[in-house]
């Protein structure tokens, strides 16, 4: 599919802000189920400086900052790109081989580490521990297990968003079984690596279909975001533990990191008294 | 008790010794230069060494030498420790110890680099991935952050302490802001000046080459070109545990000390904010830790730090010192690792062996230590983590059970160290020397041509006897450390500088310190006119108790009036409540000690001390001894209480507005004509017009009987220091007319109110102007001039014949004070930064309700 995205933040604040300093981290990768032929940053008002790395984990971000007094920010990412499905990776590979194997080959602990251990916002205990257990025979396929326990997150857990913040911890996600595609892919991670597996977390979007017989509203697209786990011979294998299936051409990943905290789409400091509000909107729109 | 004998000091401290001791080499034979230090100290003699200590910590009061600990009451501010014995290490071994300590510096420098760069070490095997990917100090953001300098690590202290095999071993490893050089130096002033006469006979090798040369020729790396460098020291605050330090050396070394927010990173370039503007930043000396440094990219809800200040160093626009990300070396578990990360780096041995470590994230190493336990000291890797040291042999069965659990559950996360036995040194302690543990603390700093030792360092020693802990949040006792020789110090060669100088022509006043100063001077002057006016009144009441006439009592109750105006505290003297006029001592009283209430003359004493604190580097150590004193008087003000002899009340304003004008005095006789003095009388000057006009407001508001009305002239005059002036120009009793032109007009008197406005104009008209005209303030004081200069002293001395209330007056008075009001209002909005609150924004992941 080729789609054109459209990813418009706005801050509105009730007083004057003079400084403003700022992260973006919205640009699509380049993956193997995904192409990206174009991308502009339009930003309003227009940053006294914007310079573009790429991070840790091979993320492009956006340093800006804007020193005149404004009451309004804007930023709106735009991209165009193209997607494939992704296909059926034939591992044959059980649990306990790609444990053995990310525990004791060097180079893969090295490159891997980093997904493997806790991190600020996926943290483990005994009760994630015994929830995945099930999934994880060690004679079972590992990838058949990781699509399980997504299969298994999806099944008993409901959807609601405004239950959870960015802040509630997993346990509690995990008692109330409710919660949103960040704390799904949250807690999917913390239950491979607590299975000694390497899980990071997708930002990203997802194209949405109107209900039937309606048309497809502006702006109603969404962030969204997965958990892609490492299988060994194979690479990444992304899975939507909200949606119980396997990303396809429909998702669109911008960057990948530990978790959140490694890839919130805008971060940035501010110095004001007053309150603020924000809105987004998300296109994504196929051509 | 201390013989006559040359040497009996020295034989009564060898009978003391449990443990190899510094005075001795392995082999049990004296060291010469301990000798020489023992003979030094028996000639002083008992006594006197009784004396010089309590001297030390004399000084250490008068200057100011503090270091906070944390989470206890009074914690803030505690006195310094320092021990009269200093630590000797001949410069022979020293020049050994500290090949040892370089080739630890290179090696961590390297370990750094490698670690935010192609982390070979652990693709090569040397170094398990764990040591980084689970470090807290290993920091994501900084993988790109690269500085121009040769080394990346520029500032590196080493605390070592003296192994059973009589060499040096490091305990510890400081990394990212190492603390301590700055006592050093402290230790050194105070012990050379008294106690000059210990280092007869031997060679001190001088520490302030380190600082002047060593640590700034890395400079000169940076902009090569550039005429001068701004440097800031950047301090986490007044509250930090090592404060003093912080400001001292700022001071010491010339730069403009700064806390986070008096930074803004705008136009690729990091700024001061001072009050002439915006002054760019070339080099940050931080004592902020790591990842309180830049709230955008590090840790998100730290104010310490300077939105953006990564991406000014990713682009070269700033040298920060030591850049973040270093603390990633001070994790406990690199100990095991150094040697053999040492062959791979360099190709060499460890010169300084660490304390044998062991990381429990190896099966060999875990099953090692937990066989071991009770023999063993656990840490935790990561130093962040809060958790004391555990000693194995202090444990119970059952604890050692829960400890072995406990390292189970997270190997990784625990490191075992062997208990070793240093060596002890002498102190003195409680009048006797005492041998007690010692460690020392080394300091480095990178040069363009290597790494430079400070020849010298901070020693601390256990408080407690038999206890190998110094921690200064434990109390343990610093001293000097003198590296010795027989012969004069070979002068080495010198540093070439660059010809450039490093500091700006004019110094910039960031506006946070500017307004510390402002409030500093306003609430000194504030205690000054609430002291003096007090005085007055007491004297006034003293004088109508023994020989006044019991029926006109008046004058006193107006005094006391305003007094109530003047010290806004309550309860407060008013004609509604009569009988607080028959016994005014407790409310008094109150209005002295009062901590709860913000006009107290003790509040507004402490918080004169708080924004003198917050300057503390732009006060030279004379200033130091008087606030020293201040502070033991507010100590006396708080405990005035309601029933107090009126004497004692007397005595202790007496002093206090001695030791304000010997303040006032130092401010004017050693303070530099800069925007920091003049910020400093405006506002002095202010608050002084304010007070002068609130007292003559209350006084002469209503007519009153010519016996009262004399009484209320002659205070008035007490309280501008005007009253023998008067009695010499006019040698008649007390006229209305003349007394109100002396005090509003008479330019000889230093606080008539047409003095210190034409003063408060001058001290305005020094500051940084926006344009060649007149300021709103300047505008508002020429207004108020004006007003008093015209003032017709025979018109305004009459009083509206149906009320008899001085209403002309108090028509003149109130419109100054309001226009001075706005003078200060001006004044703060102009040269103080505002600073909103910095609030960060993180935009939490939205997503609808997916129909798939």
């Amino acid at each position: 599919m080729t789609y054109r995205l459209l990813h418009k933040t706005q801050y509105d604040y009730s007083e004057n802000v003079n400084n403003y300093h700022g992260l973006a981290c919205v640009m699509p990768q380049n993956t193997s189920r995904q192409i990206r032929s174009d991308f502009s940053l339009t930003i309003y008002p227009v940053p006294d400086e914007i310079y573009t790395r790429k991070d840790y984990f091979d993320n492009t971000v956006h340093y800006f900052s804007i020193h005149k007094p404004h009451n309004k920010l804007v930023i709106l990412a735009k991209s165009t790109l193209e997607t494939h499905p992704s296909l059926h990776p034939d591992s044959p590979m059980t649990n306990k081989a790609v444990r053995e194997k990310l525990r004791t080959d060097p180079l893969l602990k090295d490159a891997l580490l980093d997904y493997m251990l806790p991190s600020q916002f996926v943290q483990w205990d005994d009760e994630i521990r015994r929830f995945s257990l099930d999934c994880f025979d060690d004679h079972e396929p590992f990838y058949d297990s990781a699509r399980l326990l997504c299969h298994k997150i999806f099944k008993q857990f409901t959807y609601v968003p405004g239950f959870t913040t960015i802040h509630t911890p997993l346990k509690t996600v995990l008692r109330e079984k409710k919660g949103v595609c960040q704390d799904f892919s949250h807690l999917a991670i913390a239950c491979l690596r607590s299975m000694g597996f390497a899980a990071r977390y997708v930002s990203g979007y997802l194209e949405t279909q109107p209900l039937p017989g309606k048309e497809k509203l502006q702006g109603s697209d969404a962030t969204h975001a997965w958990v892609s786990v490492y299988v060994p011979k194979v690479g990444w294998c992304d899975f939507d533990p909200t949606n119980d299936l396997v990303p396809q051409e429909q998702h669109i990943t911008t960057a990948w990191g530990r978790d959140f905290g490694d890839v919130s789409p805008l971060k940035g400091i501010i110095f004001s008294t007053g309150k603020h509000t924000f809105r987004v909107e998300v296109d994504v729109i196929p051509i | 008790m201390v013989s006559e004998s040359t040497s009996s000091l020295l034989d009564l401290y060898r009978t003391k010794l449990k443990s190899y001791d510094e005075v001795l080499t392995p082999d049990g034979t004296l060291k010469p230069h301990w000798q020489k230090l023992f003979v030094a100290l028996e000639k002083i003699g008992n006594e006197e060494l009784e004396n010089r200590s309590q001297e030390i910590k004399n000084k250490i009061r008068e200057n100011g030498v503090t270091y906070n600990i944390y989470q206890r009451p009074g914690g803030l501010n505690s006195p310094w420790k320092l021990d009269l014995i200093p630590f000797l290490i001949e410069q022979q071994e020293w020049r050994i110890i500290s090949k040892g300590l370089q080739q630890r510096a290179t090696l961590l420098d390297l370990i750094l680099r490698d670690m935010y760069g192609e982390r070979k070490m652990i693709k090569d095997r040397i170094l398990p991935p764990e040591l980084v990917y689970n470090n807290t100090g290993f920091f994501r953001a900084c993988h790109d952050v690269k500085q121009p300098t040769q080394n990346q690590l520029i500032m590196y202290a080493a605390d070592m302490a003296r192994g059973p095999d009589g060499r040096m071993w490091v305990v510890d490893n400081r990394t990212q802001a190492p603390s301590g050089s700055g006592y050093a130096l402290e230790n050194r002033v105070i012990i050379s000046k008294i106690m000059p006469e210990l280092a007869k006979d031997m060679y001190v090798s001088r520490l302030s080459p380190f600082f002047t040369q060593a640590q700034q020729s890395i400079f000169k790396v940076f902009r090569e070109k550039s005429d001068f460098l701004n440097v800031v020291y950047l301090t986490p605050g007044p509250n930090n545990e090592t404060y003093f330090e912080q400001a001292y050396l700022a001071s010491y070394l010339g730069y403009t000390l700064v806390q986070g927010d008096d930074l803004i990173v705008k136009n690729g370039f990091v700024w001061v904010k001072a009050i002439d503007g915006l002054q760019r930043v070339d080099i940050i000396i931080r004592r902020v830790d790591d990842e309180w440094c830049d709230p955008l990219e590090l840790r998100i809800d730290s104010k310490l730090g300077v939105p953006g200040l990564l991406q000014v160093i990713r682009n070269g626009n700033v040298l920060v010192i030591n850049p973040p990300g270093t603390s990633a070396v001070e994790n406990s578990a690199f100990s095991a690792f150094l040697p053999s990360l040492c062959r791979y780096f360099l190709g060499e041995e460890l010169m300084l062996p660490s304390v044998a470590t062991w990381w429990c994230g190896q099966p060999k190493e875990l099953q090692n230590t937990l066989d071991n336990l009770g023999n063993l000291i656990i840490k935790k890797a990561n130093r962040k983590q809060v958790f004391r040291s555990v000693y194995g042999k202090q444990l119970s069965a059952r604890q050692l059970q829960d400890l072995r659990a406990q390292i189970l559950q997270n190997p990784t996360e625990y490191v075992a160290q062997e208990e070793v036995s240093f060596s002890t040194t002498p102190a003195f302690v409680d009048g006797n020397i005492e041998p007690r543990y010692a460690a020392i603390r080394a300091f480095l700093t990178a040069t363009p041509t290597g790494y430079q030792v400070m020849d010298g360092g901070l020693t601390r020693s256990s408080v407690q006897k038999d206890k190998f802990s110094f921690s200064n949040q434990y109390g343990s006792v610093s001293k000097d450390t003198w590296i010795i020789s027989d012969e004069a110090e070979i002068i080495r060669e010198r540093i070439q500088l660059p010809a450039t100088a490093y500091q700006q022509p004019h110094s910039s006043l960031p506006s946070r310190s500017a307004e510390n100063l402002y409030w500093a001077a306003r609430y000194s002057e504030r205690s000054m006119s609430a002291t003096t006016f007090l005085m007055i009144t007491l004297n006034a009441l003293n004088f109508q108790r023994n020989f006044g006439i019991q029926t006109k009592t008046q004058h006193i109750e107006i005094l006391l009036k305003t007094v109530s105006s003047l010290i806004q505290v309550e309860p407060h003297f008013s004609d509604e409540k009569k009988e607080y006029f028959k016994n005014p001592y407790p409310i008094i009283a109150e209005t002295i000690s009062s901590d709860t209430q913000s006009g107290s003359i003790t509040s507004s004493i402490q918080s004169f001390l708080r924004a003198m604190i917050s300057v503390r580097e732009r006060w030279n150590n004379v200033t130091w001894r008087t606030i020293d004193v201040l502070e033991h008087i507010n100590q006396k003000l708080q405990q005035i209480s309601p029933n107090q002899n009126p004497n004692d009340i007397q005595n202790t304003l007496n002093d206090l507005q001695s030791n304000l004008f010997t303040f006032y005095g130092i401010v004017n006789e050693s303070i530099p004509r800069n925007h920091g003095y003049y910020l400093f009388e405006t506002g002095k000057l202010i608050e002084r017009i304010l007070s002068k006009i609130t007292i003559l407001r209350s006084i002469f508001s209503i007519k009153t009987e010519p016996f009262i009305e004399n009484e209320l002239m002659e205070i008035v005059l007490m309280n501008h220091f005007a009253l023998s002036h008067y009695r010499s120009t006019y040698k008649t009793n007390f006229e209305k007319e003349y007394v109100l032109d002396m005090i509003l007009l008479d330019r000889q008197i230093p606080s008539s109110l047409s003095y210190l406005l034409d003063s408060l104009d001058h001290s305005i008209s020094q500051l940084p102007q926006a344009s060649e005209r007149l300021s709103k303030a300047r505008k508002a004081i020429l207004e108020a001039v004006t007003c008093i200069k015209l003032i017709d002293v025979a018109d305004i001395a009459t009083v509206e014949p149906s009320t008899q209330v001085y209403e002309k007056l108090s028509i003149v008075l109130s419109h100054v004070y309001d226009l001075i009001l706005l003078v200060s209002d001006y004044t703060t909005n102009q040269y103080f930064n505002h600073t909103a609150t910095q609030h960060s924004i993180t935009e939490t992941i939205v997503d609808l309700e997916n129909d798939l």
